[in-house]
């Protein structure tokens, strides 16, 4: 159960029509840095000529420029980073950060994790967390160059994070995934159907771990790159039914997230996450969990 | 912490530290919060702000380090757009790109290298004079270390 004609399929069954995607270049600007510091004027003035994303605060995407955006000085000063434009949705999500408790589980290469230490403007703590040790080196690098302060970075699975002994206000759940076919060219390819499956089993663990170390009031966003539904909607679905946790309301784009798939019908909450199908972006989902409060 | 102290003598800052916030972990330094304290296990792997490394009994500052020393009263030179990007390509300064200089003039002095922004690119090792009359082709600071390494290191 692989290659193109399967997968295209299914996405069909979803209800979308397959089309290529390229996803546009995009920037981040790390406001915390780049305050009064001209930035778009600066970029402009070295040839770089920016479209402000619709959907985002912060987020341009790069129309055309004369040099690489990952070299200039302003982005070895930190005061922007390069991140795929939906993939900067998922920290936007959270409530509000000023001095909570913050869980990166899957922090590596570190793009989310600046994102978040720049909305927390580096205050209160932010947990970030790796499996593989030589993805940390990455991360670190990102730290550095993005001058983030409230950070502590520790070489562990999601799955155990429990053994910090923490609580966490916020939780991000950007976990390893089979990704999508609009940010690999070959991904028809390499994934199976079984990969697929794998990879849910492992998102649940991660699921259940981040519920287990979440604060009663906390919140946890939830996102991959994949399309695959096993990894998204079925998974939250789950995490619903076994993990005490309920899907919040997100204004952000994308389409509802789908209640019905391959003839299962799943919790109608579900379509409080958004799916994101390729075009200028890559395929993404997303999805904002708290726990649920008993009603005495 | 005598490491640092010494690099920051050796750009002409005067660094205090306080030992309580400053965290070596083989023989990388770290400076940590108060806040940030409680969230730190003996297995960390990186934490707040790192400040460098000694290895081989050399100390190596972070780029973070040099942003804090230009912040204070360190030796600096400013250097124009020309030089600046050819600094960050890992190249020296010549006496032509510098715009203004504060601190030491001194030959083997360490000074940082700070942008027509004002932000700090580097530092390096002035190679000769900074106030006598040198060609306007002649290597004025040696480039030592530029912001251009976070790329170097990925390659």
């Amino acid at each position: 159960m692989s290659g193109k004609e399967f997968f295209v399929n299914r996405y069909e069954q979803l209800s979308w029509k397959f089309e290529d995607a390229k996803p546009r270049q995009a920037i981040r600007i790390n406001t915390t840095n780049a305050k009064g510091k001209n930035l778009e004027e600066r970029l402009q003035t070295s040839g770089v000529q920016l479209d402000k994303v619709p959907f985002l605060e912060t987020g341009y995407w790069v129309r055309n420029s004369k040099v690489t955006v990952g070299a200039t000085a302003e982005y070895l000063l930190g005061l922007y980073s390069i991140q795929e434009a939906a993939s900067q949705i998922p920290a936007t999500l959270f409530t509000d950060f000023k001095d909570k408790t913050v869980l990166d589980a899957c922090a590596a290469p570190g793009g989310k994790t600046v994102q978040l230490a720049d909305l927390m403007s580096n205050t209160g703590a932010l947990v970030a967390l790796d499996v593989k040790k030589q993805r940390l080196v990455a991360l670190v690098n990102h730290l550095e160059r993005c001058q983030v302060t409230n950070a502590v970075v520790y070489n562990l699975d999601a799955r155990q994070a429990s053994r910090l002994k923490l609580k966490f206000d916020r939780i991000l759940l950007d976990v390893p995934c089979s990704g999508n076919f609009a940010a690999d060219g070959y991904w028809f390819e390499r994934r199976t159907l079984a990969d697929v499956e794998r990879n849910a089993k492992l998102q649940r663990e991660m699921l259940a771990e981040a519920a287990a170390c979440l604060r009663s009031d906390g919140e946890i966003v939830y996102s991959t790159c994949s399309l695959e539904p096993e990894e998204n909607e079925v998974n939250i679905d789950w995490a619903i039914k076994h993990l005490n946790l309920q899907v919040e309301e997100v204004d952000c784009y994308g389409q509802k997230g789908l209640t019905k798939v391959f003839g299962s019908q799943l919790d109608g909450s579900v379509a409080c996450c958004r799916r994101i199908w390729p075009a200028e972006t890559q395929g993404f989902f997303v999805c904002k969990l708290k726990k649920l409060v008993s009603k005495r | 912490m005598k490491a640092i102290k010494d690099f920051a003598f050796q750009c002409g800052a005067k660094l205090s530290l306080n030992s309580e916030f400053i965290l070596n972990k083989n023989g990388r330094y770290f400076l940590v919060n108060k806040n940030l304290r409680g969230y730190i296990q003996k297995d960390f792997y990186y934490v707040g702000t790192y400040l460098g490394k000694v290895k081989k009994r050399k100390f190596f500052p972070s780029f973070n380090l040099l942003a804090i020393l230009a912040r204070g009263d360190a030796n600096k030179i400013v250097v124009d757009k020309r030089a600046a990007w050819l600094f960050i390509c890992g190249r020296d300064i010549f006496r032509r790109g510098i715009l203004t200089v504060r601190g030491s003039l001194k030959k083997s002095d360490h000074t940082l290298v700070i942008n027509e922004f004002g932000e700090c690119l580097g530092f390096g090792k002035i190679a000769c004079r900074l106030d006598e009359k040198a060609k306007k082709t002649e290597v004025a600071v040696k480039n030592i270390s530029d912001v251009g390494d976070f790329l170097r290191r990925e390659a």
